[in-house]
């Protein structure tokens, strides 16, 4: 059993190696020789400018212009343009949009997913969410998430934050000590202390690595291969993770808590695809886009 | 007598600061949070209303909520910059068209989400102006653990502020939708986009 963890160690060491070159190739000097010129000018062509001086630049930018490409989508610069750090009016919230050379793929995991929530997922979740009262609920996700704290504080510390350290670790005890293992979230409730989300797709991130490119992975769902790699990583974080390889037979516990942990989350969010899909024309984008501005989101913080 | 003295003064003091105040009124009433805040609270006591609650009185809530988000929503803004560069091909009678499909489609699909208002909290986070573009920030608390942070993009249109971008978690539902529109003309036509929103409309 110990040789397979140091296995695993290994691999993730590896794994924290290998992302090291996208880190150092994401210098600026790099993007704009590799970026051509057209293109910033499609993202920078609606930008909201909240200096009123930019606002006729970008009327401008509005008229038509044949030689702007309308997709670009099988150009390899893309990546580049998409690892660019962002244009200062960009910072208003406009993340560009992010590289699909496997739509295709992508696509079919994303047709499974959408089955497998409305067919398995939906109908469990929601007969979960009849039999268990939403203070049960919430109290199993503050379980699962005191559970995973280690991923969060380990994250805190990769991106140099302190005080992030420092609260997730204080919630740690504060819900541990008067929050009955983890049940409730005192720390939150009673001392204002927000739980801090923090992964390795993140601070890969913060490091300076692109998304590189938009995988919808089957059961799991929207990613991209930084975020996915960070992933993996978190997972070692995990301390089911170990408690796992230790004893054997929680591996089957722990495989259960993964799946009560997916349903939970699933009965406190219904609706929210459903809204989602309604609201769009094209709900694979709208949902890559959305998960892709998310994660920007984060990661500007 | 002295005590006497200093209420009378105090209550002065508090008299012409409330005139004071009273004047400034006006004045602060135009400042984007405040916009944001009015609107909310005109929606929340349209949802929470007792009077509007039976199933009879659906239509007549919504119609009084969309008119309380259309008089904060800039449609046609938010529809320039859903478009992006589309937009400047398209004559003023297609726009004409398209505005009221897309406020059509964004409003039903939150309308859903606004009736299902349960008393969550609404803090207002803070502003930030620059010029004529203004950016404010909400957070809902929610009784699930976990808050939705919301940010609203104004722009000012004569003494008013207008909404052009609404960002959920960090979302943009303009940046959403440029890309989707972006992807759909691209691939088809603007004309196939059209008809799929005008089935998207149809379909509520």
């Amino acid at each position: 059993m110990k040789i397979i963890c140091w296995i695993y160690f290994l691999l993730v060491v590896c794994l924290i190696t290998f992302s090291y070159p996208c880190v150092a190739s994401s210098s600026p000097e790099v993007f704009i020789s590799t970026s051509s010129f057209e293109e910033p000018a499609l993202l920078e062509a609606e930008v909201e400018p909240i200096d009123p001086g930019k606002a006729t630049e970008s009327l401008t930018y509005l008229r038509p212009e044949s030689s702007l490409p309308v997709q670009f989508v099988e150009r390899p610069t893309r990546v580049a343009i998409a690892n660019a750090p962002p244009a200062p009016v960009e910072a208003e919230g406009d993340a560009g949009t992010i590289p699909d050379p496997i739509e295709p793929v992508n696509r079919a995991f994303f047709t499974f997913n959408d089955k497998l929530y409305f067919w398995v997922l939906k109908p469990v979740a929601s007969g979960y969410k009849s039999v268990a009262p939403e203070v049960v609920r919430v109290s199993v996700r503050n379980f699962f998430s005191h559970l995973t704290t280690p991923v969060r504080l380990v994250n805190c510390l990769l991106q140099a934050d302190v005080k992030c350290a420092g609260i997730e670790t204080t919630r740690f005890f504060l819900n541990t000590a008067i929050g009955f293992a983890g049940f409730f979230d005192s720390a939150r409730t009673g001392f204002n202390l927000e739980k801090q989300d923090r992964d390795f797709g993140q601070t890969l991130g913060i490091w300076g690595m692109g998304p590189v490119f938009y995988i919808d992975l089957p059961i799991i769902g929207p990613s991209s291969l930084r975020d996915f790699l960070g992933f993996i990583v978190d997972v070692s974080f995990d301390p089911r993770t170990y408690l796992a390889f230790y004893f054997a037979t929680i591996s089957y516990a722990n495989t259960g808590g993964w799946v009560l942990d997916k349903i939970n989350e699933a009965s406190l969010s219904l609706g929210e695809y459903e809204e989602l899909k309604r609201a769009a024309l094209d709900p694979y984008i709208a949902l890559r886009e959305a998960y892709h501005q998310y994660r920007q989101s984060k990661i500007g913080k | 007598m002295e005590v006497f003295m200093s209420l009378t003064f105090l209550i002065r003091t508090i008299l012409s600061l409330l005139f004071i105040l009273s004047i400034a009124v006006p004045l602060w009433a135009v400042e984007p949070m405040e916009a944001i805040k009015q609107t909310t609270d005109k929606i929340l006591t349209l949802v929470t209303n007792p009077a509007l609650k039976p199933p009879s009185k659906t239509a007549e809530k919504e119609k009084l909520i969309r008119q309380a988000v259309d008089e904060r929503f800039d449609w046609e803004e938010m529809a320039r910059r859903s478009l992006a560069t589309h937009w400047a091909k398209r004559t003023p009678e297609e726009r004409k068209e398209f505005v009221p499909l897309f406020s059509d489609l964004l409003e039903r699909t939150y309308m859903k989400k606004v009736e299902d208002y349960s008393g969550e909290k609404v803090l207002y986070e803070g502003e930030t102006q620059d010029g004529d573009y203004a950016v404010v920030k909400v957070k809902i608390v929610t009784k699930k653990n976990k808050d939705i942070s919301v940010e609203y993009r104004l722009k000012k249109e004569g003494n008013n502020w207008l909404v052009y971008d609404v960002s959920i978690l960090g979302v943009s539902l303009v940046n959403n939708y440029r890309t989707q529109f972006n992807s759909i003309i691209s691939q088809s036509s603007y004309e196939n986009l059209v008809k799929k929103l005008k089935e998207k409309v149809e379909l509520k």
